[in-house]
C-alpha cells in the first residue's frame, strides 16, 4: 500500500469531499493562496478558488459566528484555525450556539461544521501555540471530539467529519503532521467512537492519545525485550469515547495507563479512570495510572519544553511501574 | 541538635511497644502535627504524631519495622536542614552525584534510593487485595486472608490468587483419598498438602487421616507461635487479676421480658441506631451503679476510690483479641446516644483503629456472652476495677408467676452474674447492687425517671 504523510492523507479526505460536495468551504486565516500554515489546504486554492478557499482577518469569534450561520442554512463550513489555541477566542459561539442549536430546534438544524487545528507541543511554539483543550469540549454535550493519530485515521475520521451533521473538532497534533503511514487509495470511512487496538498484549493496557500513541508504541517495542508485553489503545475518538473496548482490553490485563501529554486534572485520564471505577472495579489489579504533561503553561524554551512532557524514559518507567505494581 | 524520636509511652502499663509501621520514610520531611509512625500497645494502635518539623532519619541499624521496642529507645532523627545525622553516613547522604539525565531511550530515570515500603494493609486490618484478585478469588474460592502479596507494596493481586489456586489443584490432583478421608481432613483442618506429603501414593483413608490428626496436635503446639502484644498482656492482667484479687460470683436469674419488649418496639419504631441488650445492661447498671457507688470504684494499694463519673467497659471480642472500650459517663448519655458511642467503639475495636485512650480508666465492665447461649458464668475482674457484670443469654422459660394461685408462664428470662472483688466489696451490698440491676432489667423503664 501507498504511504502518505499524515497531513497529504487529511487533505485528501478534504479535497475528495469537497469535489463530491459543493456545500464545502474552508474559512481561515491564510488558508487560501498560502495553502494553510499547516499545509491543510495546499493545492485547493488552485482548483477551489476563492469563493471556497476564504482567507479572513483575525476575528475567530466573527468568522465562526458567520460560519455557525452558514452551517444552519446548509452549508458545510470547515474552520481552519491553524493553531487551535486561536478557538478560544470563539468560545461564545461554540458553546454557547454551535454546540446547542440543534438540540435546542429539536433537530430541525442541523451543525455540520468542521473545526481544525493543530494542538500539542514541540517545536518551541512556546504557550499560546501548544495548546490541546480537548478535554473542554469533551465536556461540553453537542460536539464530537476526534484525534486521529495515524494518517489512515486522519483519513478516515475527516471524511465522517464531513459527511456528519454534528459540530466536529478534528485535532491534528504537530509531530504527527510529517509521520507517513499506509493510506489506501480506495475510499473508506472510519467511525466515530471505534477505538483502535493498536499493539495486542496480556501484562498491561496503555490508552494513549494522540502523539503519546506512536511514543508508546516504540516503548513498548523495547520493553517487549525485557518480556513486558502491553496492549496500546487508541480510542481516536474522545467523543464518543469507546469504554467498551478500553473494559474488554483490561479485562484481560488487569492494569492500565493513560497516557496523554496534556495536563492531568479534570483530563482525559481522570474521565476514563472514573468510568472504569464505575464499569469494571473487580477487573483492576493494579490502580490506575496515569501520565502526564506537567500541569504548567507551555515553556518556550526548548530544553523546557521538553522537560515537561513524558519523554520516552517517562513512558517506560511509567510502564515497568504499573506492571510491578 | 538532633531531636531523638524514642517509642512513646502510651499508657501506664506499657512497658514495650511494636513499631508496627513508618508513615514518613526516611530523608522526608516531617511538619509537627503529621503522623510519624505507628506503634501497637496496650491492646491498640496509635499513630504518632510529631510535635517537631524536620527531616526524618532512620539510622541504617534502628529497630526494625514489627520489632518490638522498650519506651525510651530511640527509632529515628528529626534533623534540621544541613544538619549531619548522629549515625554513619548512608547512601543518601552521598552528595554530588546528580549527573545529568541519560539520553537513552527507555533506561531508568536518576535512580532515587530505594526505600523500603512497608506492607500495604486495608483499612479493615486485613492484607490489601486489588480487586480483580478478589473478585478471581471468589471465582476459584481461595481464601486470600492469610497469602502474602506479590505486589509492589505487599499487594495480593492476581497472580498469588492463580498461584495459590494451582497450588491446591495440583495437590488435590495427586492425593488419592476417600471422600469420607477428606471430609474427616477438613474438619481436623489438616491440608491435603500435608496427607499427601505423608502418604505417598497411597489411598489415603478416614484412619490415616485420624492418626496423623492425633500425632499432630502436640506437635503444632510445641511447634508454637509467639503470643502477640494482646495475648501477652490479657495473660498478664488476667493472672495479676486472679492472683491478687478475692473475687466472689453472684448469679441471680431476671425477668427481662420487658426489655425484649422494649427492644422489639425500638426496632419496629424504625430509628437509625437501635440499641443492643448490651447499650441497654450499660444504661441499666449505669443507673444502678450511680445508687452503689461502692461498686463504681477501683483499688489502688491502700486506697479505695469511689468514682463519680460512671464509665463502663464492654468486652469485646475483636481479632486481635479481647479488649474493653469504655463508654464514658454511661448515666449521662441518652439511649440513643450510647448505643452509637458503644457502636462506633465497637466497630473501631473489630477494625483495630481503637485508640489507647478509648480503652483505658473504667470504673466498670460488662462481658456479654448472651449472644453465645451461655447462661451464667464467672467473669473476671478487670483491674483495678472492683466487679464486673456477666450477662447471659435471654430465653424463653417456663416460670411460676403466682406460686398460691399455681400460674405458670413463658417469660424471657436472663441470667446476671456479678463477680466482685471482696477486697473492696462485701458480699452483701454487692448482692444489694445485683439486686437493683436485676430489678432494673425487669422494669426498665425506671431509669428513664432517673
Amino acid at each position: 500500500m501507498r504511504e502518505i504523510t499524515y497531513t497529504e492523507a487529511a487533505r485528501e479526505a478534504l479535497a475528495e469531499q469537497m469535489a463530491v460536495d459543493p456545500s464545502i468551504f474552508v474559512v481561515g486565516e491564510g488558508i487560501g493562496e498560502r495553502g494553510g500554515n499547516f499545509n491543510t489546504t495546499l493545492g485547493l486554492y488552485e482548483k477551489y478558488g476563492p469563493m471556497r478557499l476564504r482567507d479572513t482577518p483575525i476575528v475567530e469569534r466573527g468568522f465562526v459566528g458567520m460560519c455557525a450561520g452558514a452551517a444552519m442554512t446548509g452549508t458545510r463550513p470547515v474552520v481552519d484555525f491553524m493553531f487551535i489555541d486561536f478557538i478560544l477566542d470563539s468560545m461564545g459561539e461554540l458553546l454557547n450556539q454551535i454546540s446547542k442549536i440543534q438540540y435546542m430546534s429539536s433537530g430541525r438544524i442541523k451543525m455540520p461544521i468542521v473545526l481544525r487545528g493543530c494542538i500539542g507541543i514541540g517545536g518551541a511554539a512556546a504557550t499560546h501555540h501548544s495548546g490541546s483543550y480537548y478535554p473542554l469540549f469533551v465536556h461540553i454535550p453537542g460536539f464530537r471530539v476526534a484525534l486521529p493519530s495515524t494518517p489512515y485515521d486522519a483519513k478516515g475520521l475527516l471524511k465522517t467529519a464531513l459527511t456528519g451533521d454534528d459540530p466536529v473538532l478534528f485535532l491534528e497534533h504537530k509531530l504527527l503532521l510529517n509521520r507517513r503511514g499506509p493510506v489506501p487509495e480506495e475510499e473508506y470511512k472510519l467511525p466515530f467512537g471505534q477505538a483502535a487496538v493498536a499493539r495486542e498484549g496480556s501484562d498491561a493496557t496503555v490508552v494513549a492519545l494522540a502523539v503519546m500513541a506512536p511514543k508508546v508504541l516504540a516503548v513498548c517495542d523495547e520493553l517487549a525485550k525485557e518480556g513486558i508485553d502491553i496492549e496500546v489503545i487508541d480510542p481516536r475518538t474522545l467523543a464518543p469515547l469507546d469504554m467498551g473496548t478500553i473494559l474488554e482490553s483490561l479485562r484481560k490485563t488487569g492494569r492500565l495507563l493513560i497516557a496523554d501529554e496534556t495536563f492531568g486534572p479534570c483530563g482525559i485520564g481522570a474521565e476514563i479512570s472514573a468510568q472504569v471505577m464505575e464499569q469494571s472495579f473487580d477487573d483492576l489489579d493494579a490502580p490506575i495510572a496515569r501520565l502526564n504533561g506537567v500541569h504548567t503553561p507551555t515553556p518556550y524554551s526548548p530544553s523546557l519544553e521538553s522537560a515537561i512532557i513524558p519523554d520516552n524514559a517517562a513512558i517506560a518507567t511509567a510502564i515497568r511501574d504499573l506492571v510491578a505494581e | 541538635m538532633a531531636i531523638e524520636i524514642v517509642m512513646p509511652k502510651l499508657g501506664w502499663t506499657m512497658e514495650e511497644g511494636i513499631l508496627d509501621e513508618w508513615i514518613k520514610q526516611d530523608g522526608e520531611e516531617v511538619a509537627p502535627g503529621d503522623i510519624i509512625f505507628v506503634v501497637e500497645s496496650d491492646k491498640a494502635l496509635q499513630e504518632i504524631e510529631a510535635f517537631d518539623g524536620g527531616i526524618l532519619r532512620i539510622a541504617p541499624d534502628a529497630p526494625p519495622v514489627g520489632s518490638t521496642v522498650k519506651i525510651g529507645e530511640v527509632l529515628a532523627y528529626l534533623l534540621q536542614p544541613g544538619e549531619t545525622p548522629p549515625f554513619a553516613p548512608t547512601a543518601r547522604d552521598a552528595i554530588g552525584d546528580r549527573s545529568a539525565a541519560p539520553a537513552i531511550d527507555v533506561s531508568e530515570r536518576a535512580a532515587t534510593p530505594p526505600v523500603a515500603k512497608s506492607v500495604r494493609r486495608s483499612r479493615r486490618g486485613g492484607p490489601a487485595i486489588s480487586p480483580r484478585a478478589k473478585r478471581v478469588a471468589l471465582e476459584l474460592g481461595v481464601d486470600w486472608s492469610a497469602l502474602t502479596g506479590s505486589g509492589s507494596s505487599g499487594r495480593i493481586i492476581e497472580r498469588d490468587i492463580r498461584a495459590r489456586a494451582e497450588m491446591l489443584a495440583t495437590a488435590e490432583a495427586e492425593i488419592n483419598i476417600t471422600p469420607v478421608a477428606r471430609r474427616v481432613a477438613q474438619e481436623a483442618n489438616i491440608s491435603l498438602d500435608e496427607l499427601a506429603a505423608h502418604y505417598p501414593e497411597e489411598r489415603v483413608t478416614r484412619a490415616d487421616v485420624e492418626k496423623l490428626a492425633a500425632e499432630r496436635e502436640p506437635i503444632a503446639t510445641s511447634a508454637g507461635q509467639p503470643l502477640t502484644r494482646i495475648r501477652q498482656l490479657t495473660r498478664d492482667r488476667m493472672v495479676e487479676s486472679t492472683r491478687t484479687t478475692a473475687p466472689v460470683t453472684l448469679a441471680t436469674e431476671a425477668d427481662a421480658t420487658e426489655l425484649f419488649q422494649m427492644r422489639q418496639k425500638l426496632k419496629a419504631d424504625g430509628s437509625a441506631i437501635v440499641p443492643t441488650y448490651t447499650d441497654l445492661l450499660v444504661k441499666l447498671v449505669a443507673a444502678a451503679l450511680a445508687e452503689h457507688r461502692t461498686l463504681n470504684a477501683t483499688l489502688d494499694g491502700d486506697e479505695l476510690l469511689l468514682h463519680s463519673a460512671i464509665d463502663i467497659g464492654i468486652a469485646v471480642d475483636s481479632e486481635r483479641g479481647l479488649l474493653a472500650p469504655v463508654i464514658r459517663d454511661a448515666d449521662r448519655l441518652s439511649l440513643l446516644e450510647l448505643a452509637s458511642v458503644s457502636a462506633d467503639l465497637v466497630s473501631r475495636t473489630r477494625d483495630g483503629t481503637i485508640s489507647a485512650e478509648d480503652l483505658q480508666g473504667g470504673t466498670f465492665t460488662i462481658s456479654n456472652l448472651g449472644m453465645y447461649d451461655i447462661d451464667a458464668f464467672t467473669p473476671i475482674i478487670n483491674l483495678p476495677q472492683c466487679a464486673i457484670l456477666g450477662a447471659g443469654r435471654i430465653a424463653p422459660k417456663q416460670v411460676v408467676v403466682d406460686a398460691e394461685a399455681e400460674r405458670l408462664a413463658i417469660r424471657q428470662m436472663m441470667s446476671l452474674s456479678l463477680t466482685f472483688d471482696h477486697r473492696a466489696v462485701d458480699g452483701a451490698p454487692a448482692a444489694r447492687f445485683l439486686q437493683r440491676v436485676k430489678h432494673y432489667v425487669e422494669t426498665p423503664y425506671l431509669w428513664l425517671v432517673n
